[in-house]
């Protein structure tokens, strides 16, 4: 009996002897950041993740914050479609702030993306020099994220002239929100990125096309500069970049933007946004975002080719405005590249033919999937940028040559502009044609200071004939349109709720 | 490659377990008799197993075996008491003989029946925690599909609701209210003894002999860290009675969705009529296609009603055996379901077979095999959701002017017939094609198999080791054509999706267990329970999606242009669980009860500083009937005070929760090449734990009138703390949510439920009545964060979780000097538009933000949910009504954002033609002007408003059934039952929103559905009325 019981007992501890190991699950399909972030190939990758929230930028955000938010482009308004405020309240500069915040959610998805990028910079800075692996490679890569990090606080800056301090990776819950940091401590931190980029990146005669570059850090930063009107810093940065050598203007202004599938990373391109067209998710849309609609089937045919065209239905964005149409000179080649026209047959609008930015407008193969690189900085704006920042230390006549190689391959004479104020107003009308529904339209305006000015008698231009401005006859802006004209957006709301430092 | 290696190691320790198994049964040979033999048998000749028997005087008794055998020691003229729950205990006086066969006959009494309780059973008057039981008895007259629909109505405190009519699914099991913020909140499933890892929707309800519902901390403790939603206990048919049985039960019927309840929606003249007057409103010309409503009348074309399958047939057949000899006992269930839905094209087939054997080796061993196949298989078209899925919610707002069929009658039309100036500016597709010509089916074989050996080590101690595997294979294919589109917006031709999803899980389950049973000295009961239980689960799923078909008659992978990439994906999730349980029970004279268990659990789930979990529980029973002083108390048959404490948890967390992810999928593109990128996804938690519930629970059984009359109540308090939760961070970190274990949600509630016999003479009539009130509240949630907005909803600490969130509607601005004076939308606001409550008095209405006027304007739990089940028989006939109700609950009609869009893209409901036109002329004050446009009359769909909300109290009969047997035997039949069933007879309800008052969202692609937004109505499949004739044989 004893014996039975003693047997039964060891019998139950031999199935017992499950050790604790059994619990160790981890997963199959994912690797965990304990084995990540070790070898060359690892941060190669952590790299390659950092552009990623770019791709989301220019695709759906930055047009709807710096161009449509101008006096660039409109939106063409479907009375019989609803749910627009958010993309009209920037349009119509009517977006809702309340104590320095709004909900406003472009405004908090461009907000949100550009610390995707600057977290998943930090990963890389945090780690990248403990690991071990060839040091050429590591500056580059290296270099690629200090770029990454510097543009991404760089939008911030320009955007809402503050942000919070984010420059470790977060692992805690307690050390997500980080202190608020004014404009003087994202300069500091937008001149050590950049900085520290344009000296371990590769130029772009060596670099990989599509990466960042030493070229394009030094322009990044050199924007910085002309934006504090630290015009002696940022001639310096622009003229290495001009004497880089690897950049040039393509003589016909048509072949300046990247189709679908080529043309990309041209001798003009500083930095593109890089697409890919095809269903690997790698694609832009930005072209449908900007057709007028309704529109059917056929007449988008015309534009994007596609075997498969689909009827677009909802309200149309980033429509050219009548007025920088008319900003372009007589005999201006840009126009016809930049501005085309489409007619939508069942649209409510009784004008019916809209014009369109035909710079964007490339035929592709797969209906609402294309390929197109969004061109963020041109050399054809560096040497806008160089002349800007002649002029401003007096020095015109030199200034003149840069915006006169702009000029000559629109097509159009000499600048007649001499004298320092003349020269500036030609600058800024050069800049407007010249990087047309590029995204640059809000920024200068508020760096100048113009802003106030020119929106006020924008929104008053619409108000008196809002049916040049795409409304339906009997119809009219809303009556708060054109009440919030500020410089920088608001902080989002929905990031104060989980940060109180921002309000603070 | 180290996982890898972790899995072989588990596979090779699987083999270890199976050897140690193995050699356990080969030391069983050492088994030894004893002197006298007896035998314990029930009046109809079943053995009774686990029979006390002791021997009156001493210490000195046993237990029945699994053939109802005994051995036992005995002097001359001894008295052995004989005793087994469920019948009455018998003394007999011992004269020498050698064998003694002893029939014990049943207790009629309930308070004897069996419970089922985790790991063992017990007997009603014993238990001391809340339990509730359906048998046999109550279970089988029902012809219906699912075990769910089985129980609804007829348990205190447990809401069933049935969410959707789609054959084989939707129903929503909760127990005492519980649930989660993030966390699954379904009760855990155990069959025979194995927490099942799938669903129990598909299985047969013939195969199940009784269901036990554990409900507080006392009876589920001994599940642990998988307790905390309460646990559903199914037994299924062992083998009963005497010699074989069989029997065979069919029905048939036909399935019809009544007109009442259907969302009253415009015809085509009443449409065209609409769009007539919002051109002249808006003082445009009218189209040609509207200026004449009445050419519309006799051509309407009701969408809805063209998608709903009239008299749908189902069949049912069920074969059962029952076998018992004198060393073997088996039951075998055979069974087919063969069902069209309500919907058309909705097709639902169920083969199952459940065979449970079990074998006496000696007498003090028995084993026992049991395998149950199951093969289903369900094509549903897509029918419940919202623009993006629903068919039934697009075919609801098409324009009843678009004809169905072509000219010729038959053939199915192509859209679009009408131009965008008229207004159709959203493609419709016809929805009699999507739900013809997509393919949406799911084929799933599954195999639950267990096998035990049982050894009585000594007198009293019995050792159990069981092995339970279950293997689920689900195979899901999926088509959709270029000429159909489930879709809003999405105009034919398609581009021609396909997707293919194989699923097999595979999950494993050891338990061994000890259990010590024995009475001393006549008074003292003893019941000891150890246990060590090891369980492991695997998935593995393959994804496929394929898009651009050259040609829909051939949706191969190869047959596809285009592979997608994002959507082609592998998928491995994993767990394991190793517990160690253990529980005592002791009782004094059957009067005083005390029980307590305990279990400990370590999880692979959870975060490495956090692994393991200790859940103790409490749990004693008072039955004042027994005592002296209430025996002048006649009118009492019984009487007991119960209370348990107990903390139980909740691991429905998901499994790789606590680890910092890589995401490597995020690639960048450089030129037009792809480069391989890879991101941090999520943040580790190392302490990431379960959810804890601290559970009390006090309940009292009084039986009055010799058990006339039976009543049961219970009070719970539940704290659930540690919620698992996303805790929403700044997203300056580069993430959205950090899992962390936060807050506390507190739940309490009162339980009635009572039995009585109306009658007992020749008409035997009973009642079974019960109700309960589950309440809940949010005590606290993230630290900093005290509310989590969902897009209907808002959970905030000190209001129940999940409440409806919006605007209070205040009816239509009556005219401009209305306008002026009220608060408003800036630029929004006119005249004729909604008004809506300035909630923060600022004199702007504000959406979102620091200004936010929405409110908490509704609750979609009831106040309380109420059953009530008649029975009654005379002579051979038998009748029989139950009903299920819902008081006090609300839901959100969803789909009046496209039903009551004043634009007129699509069609309405039929009150909008009573809307504001003019100040003269403000309609019903329910809708507003059409005149505006998007930004204007958007606000009033858009911004969710107390309009949307809809009182969704209901009591339904769920079946009647009239039954007639014949006892005569015939040369076919020893017995035979006809009846005639309906199921879902009548719905009394004052819901408007749709057919369904039971309806919860399922996912929907808004974020909604979770536990967070409950009750929420797009449309879904609708819950047919069943008529069926059946009859049950007996050879």
């Amino acid at each position: 009996m004893k014996n039975k019981l003693i047997i039964s007992c060891l019998l139950a501890l031999g199935l017992m002897g499950c050790t604790e190991s059994f619990l160790d699950i981890t997963p199959e399909t994912n690797l965990s950041s304990v084995t990540f972030f070790k070898t060359q190939a690892d941060f190669e990758q952590a790299v390659n993740a950092c552009y990623v929230p770019l791709r989301t930028i220019y695709n759906d955000r930055s047009w709807l914050l710096s161009e449509m938010h101008s006096d660039n482009t409109y939106y063409a308004r479907n009375t019989a479609f609803g749910a627009t405020e958010q993309q009209e309240d920037l349009a119509d500069f009517s977006i809702p702030v309340s104590n320095g915040l709004t909900t406003n959610t472009h405004v908090l998805n461009q907000y949100r993306q550009d610390f995707l990028i600057i977290a998943r910079a930090n990963q890389v800075l945090a780690l990248i020099d403990k690991a071990d692996f060839d040091a050429t490679v590591k500056a580059n890569l290296k270099g690629q994220a200090q770029f990454l990090r510097g543009f991404a606080y760089f939008e911030l800056y320009r955007y809402f002239n503050k942000a919070p301090l984010q420059l470790t990776p977060v692992t805690t819950r307690e050390a997500a929100a980080a202190p608020l940091g004014q404009a003087a401590d994202l300069e500091k931190i937008i001149i050590g990125d950049l900085t520290a980029a344009a000296g371990s990146l590769k130029s772009k005669a060596t670099q990989e096309p599509g990466r960042a570059t030493s070229g394009a850090a030094k322009t990044v930063l050199a924007n910085l500069y002309i934006i504090k009107k630290d015009w002696p810093s940022a001639e310096k940065l622009l003229r290495e970049v001009v004497g880089d050598g690897g950049y040039s203007l393509i003589p016909d202004y048509n072949n300046v933007f990247s189709t679908s599938t080529g043309n990309k990373n041209n001798s003009e391109s500083v930095f593109e946004v890089q697409f890919q067209e095809g269903s690997n998710g790698y694609n832009g849309t930005f072209m449908y975002n900007f057709l007028p609609r309704p529109m059917i089937e056929s007449e988008l045919k015309t534009l994007s080719g596609t075997s498969n065209p689909q009827p677009q239905t909802g309200e149309g964005n980033n429509i050219p405005t009548p007025n920088v149409i008319a900003a372009y000179e007589e005999g201006d080649l840009r126009k016809s590249a930049s501005v085309g026209y489409i007619t939508c047959s069942t649209t409510l609008w009784e004008g019916k033919t809209y014009p369109i930015i035909k710079k964007f407008m490339k035929t592709h193969a797969l209906n609402g999937n294309h390929g197109m690189n969004w061109p963020v900085y041109r050399y054809s704006e560096v040497l806008l940028f160089l002349a800007e920042a002649l002029n401003e230390q007096g020095k015109t006549s030199e200034a003149a040559t840069y915006m006169n190689l702009v000029r000559k391959r629109a097509g159009l004479p000499e600048t007649t502009a001499k004298d320092q104020a003349s020269f500036r107003d030609a600058l800024m009308k050069e800049r407007r044609v010249e990087l047309a529904f590029e995204n640059k339209r809000w920024h200068d305006l508020v760096r100048t200071d113009t802003y106030k000015a020119v929106i006020t008698a924008y929104g008053a231009e619409i108000k008196a004939n809002p049916f040049s401005y795409y409304y339906q006859k009997g119809y009219t802006l809303r009556s708060n349109s054109f009440s919030v004209i500020e410089k920088y957006y608001p902080m989002p709301a929905d990031e104060a709720a989980l940060n109180p430092n921002i309000t603070k | 490659m180290k996982n890898k290696i972790n899995y072989f190691e588990k596979k090779s320790r699987t083999v270890k377990l199976l050897a140690t198994f193995v050699l356990f049964f080969c030391s069983l040979a050492f088994a030894q008799g004893q002197t006298l033999q007896g035998k314990v048998s029930s009046s109809t000749g079943e053995p009774l197993a686990s029979a006390t028997i002791s021997v009156v005087g001493t210490t000195r008794g046993t237990l029945s075996d699994a053939s109802g055998s005994f051995k036992i020691d005995l002097k001359k003229n001894e008295t052995i008491r004989i005793s087994s729950v469920g019948y009455t205990t018998k003394n007999v006086i011992y004269n020498g003989q050698s064998n003694l066969n002893i029939v014990l006959d049943s207790d009629d009494k309930t308070l004897n029946e069996v419970v089922v309780v985790g790991y063992g059973s017990t007997s009603k008057k014993e238990l001391t925690g809340a339990v509730q039981t359906i048998g046999y008895k109550e279970l089988k007259d029902l012809p219906v599909t699912q075990i769910g629909q089985k129980l609804q109505g007829q348990l205190a405190g447990v809401q069933i609701n049935q969410t959707t009519g789609q054959p084989g699914k939707g129903m929503n099991i909760r127990i005492r209210g519980q649930l989660s913020v993030s966390a699954g909140s379904e009760p855990l499933y155990v069959v025979d003894g194995f927490p099942i890892t799938g669903s129990i929707g598909a299985m047969n309800p013939d195969e199940i002999d009784d269901i036990s519902i554990l409900k507080d901390a006392a009876s589920t403790s001994l599940y642990g860290s998988r307790a905390a939603n309460g646990v559903v206990m199914i037994t299924t048919k062992k083998g009963k009675g005497s010699g074989t049985n069989v029997s065979f039960n069919t029905y048939t019927g036909v399935q019809q969705v009544p007109f009442k309840g259907r969302v009253q929606m415009m015809d085509a003249v009443e449409f065209a009529q609409f769009k007539k007057e919002f051109y002249e409103d808006a003082k445009q010309p009218v189209p040609a296609e509207f200026q004449n409503p009445s050419q519309y009348a006799g051509k309407n074309n009701d969408w809805y009603d063209a998608l709903i399958q009239k008299n749908a047939p189902i069949t049912s057949y069920n074969l059962t055996i029952t076998s018992n000899k004198e060393k073997s006992r088996t039951s075998l269930v055979a069974g087919v379901l063969d069902q069209k839905g309500a919907v058309i094209n909705t097709d639902y087939k169920r083969y199952s077979l459940r065979l449970n054997s079990a074998y006496d080796l000696s007498d003090k061993v028995t084993i026992g095999f049991n395998v149950a196949p199951q093969l289903t298989y369900d094509n549903t078209p897509r029918t419940d959701g919202d623009r993006s899925n629903g068919i039934l919610f697009n075919a609801m707002h098409t324009w009843p002017i678009m004809p169905i069929y072509e000219a010729d009658g038959t053939t199915l039309t192509k859209f679009n017939k009408f131009p965008a100036s008229t207004g159709n500016i959203w493609a419709y597709a016809n929805w009699v094609r999507s739900a013809q010509e997509i393919t949406n089916e799911t084929t799933t074989t599954n195999l639950l198999t267990n096998g035990y050996i049982e050894y009585e080590i000594l007198k009293g101690l019995k050792f159990k080791s069981s092995i339970n595997g279950e293997i689920l294979r689900t195979k899901y294919f999926f088509f959709n054509p270029s000429t159909a589109t489930n879709a809003l917006n999405t105009p034919t031709p398609t581009t021609a999706v396909s997707i293919r999803q194989n699923i097999e899980n595979l999950s494993w389950l050891n338990e061994n267990t000890l259990t010590y049973n024995r009475t001393f000295n006549e008074d003292h009961k003893l019941e000891l329970l150890g246990g060590y239980t090891t369980q492991y689960f695997r998935q593995e799923s393959t994804n496929i999606q394929a898009d651009t078909y050259s040609d829909d008659r051939l949706p191969t992978i190869q047959g596809a242009i285009n592979i997608n990439r994002g959507a082609t994906n592998s998928g491995v999730q994993e767990w394991s669980l190793i517990s160690f349980l253990a529980r005592a029970n002791y009782n004094y004279k059957g009067k005083y009860l005390i029980n307590a268990a305990i279990r400990r659990d370590g999880s692979s789930r959870f975060g490495l500083n956090n692994r393991w979990g200790t859940f103790p529980s409490v749990g004693i029973g008072w039955v004042i009937s027994d005592e002296d002083f209430m025996k002048d108390l006649p009118v009492v048959s019984f009487m007991k005070l119960r209370g348990s404490i107990g903390e139980i948890g909740n691991n429905n967390i998901g499994n790789y929760t606590q680890y910092a992810l890589i995401n490597n999928t995020v690639n960048g593109v450089f030129g037009n090449t792809v480069a391989p990128g890879a991101a941090v996804s999520t943040l580790a938690n190392p302490n990431l734990g379960w959810e804890k519930t601290r559970q009390l629970d006090l309940g009292l059984d009084l039986n009055l009138w010799n058990d006339r009359v039976n009543f049961t109540y219970d009070y719970y308090l539940k704290n659930t703390t540690n919620l698992l939760y996303s805790v929403q961070i700044a997203q300056e970190s580069g993430f959205g949510n950090f899992n962390d274990n936060i807050g506390e949600i507190k739940f309490w509630g009162h339980e009635f439920s009572v039995n009585t016999k109306n009658t007992v003479g020749a008409v035997k009539w009973s009642t079974n009545a019960n109700i309960s009130f589950n309440r809940n509240v949010v005590v606290a949630l993230a630290p900093g964060i005290d509310r989590v907005y969902g897009t209907f909803h808002i959970t905030k600490v000190g209001y129940p979780v999940g409440q409806f969130y919006g605007f209070i509607s205040q009816g239509m601005y009556k005219n401009q000097a209305d306008v002026d004076a009220s608060p408003k939308v800036p630029g929004r606001s006119f005249p004729g538009t909604i008004k809506l409550f300035d909630a923060n008095g600022d004199g702007v209405i504000t959406n979102g933000g620091n200004f936010d006027d929405r409110v908490i304007m509704g609750n979609p739990f009831p106040d309380f949910i109420y059953g009530i089940t008649n029975n009654v028989t005379y002579k051979n006939w038998d009748f029989n009504i139950i009903g299920s109700g819902s008081y006090g609950n609300q839901l959100l009609v969803r789909h009046i954002y496209s039903t009551a869009n004043l634009d007129g893209p699509f069609n309405l409901l039929k009150e909008v033609a009573n809307r504001w036109r003019s100040e003269s002329n403000p309609g019903l004050g329910k809708y507003g002007t059409t005149v505006g446009g998007g930004n204007v009359t958007g606000i009033e769909r858009d911004w969710i408003n107390s309009r949307f909300v809809a009182d969704a109290s209901f009591f339904t009969i769920k079946n009647i059934t009239l039954g007639y047997t014949f006892t005569k035997p015939s040369k076919v039949y020893k017995s035979l039952r006809v009846y005639a069933s309906c199921q879902q007879a009548y719905i009394f309800t004052n819901y408007w929103g749709g057919q369904n008052p039971e309806v919860s969202s399922q996912g929907n692609g808004q974020g909604d559905g979770g536990n967070l937004s409950p009750g929420i109505d797009f449309s879904s499949f609708p819950v047919p009325r069943t008529f069926t004739v059946g009859a049950n044989f007996n050879f």
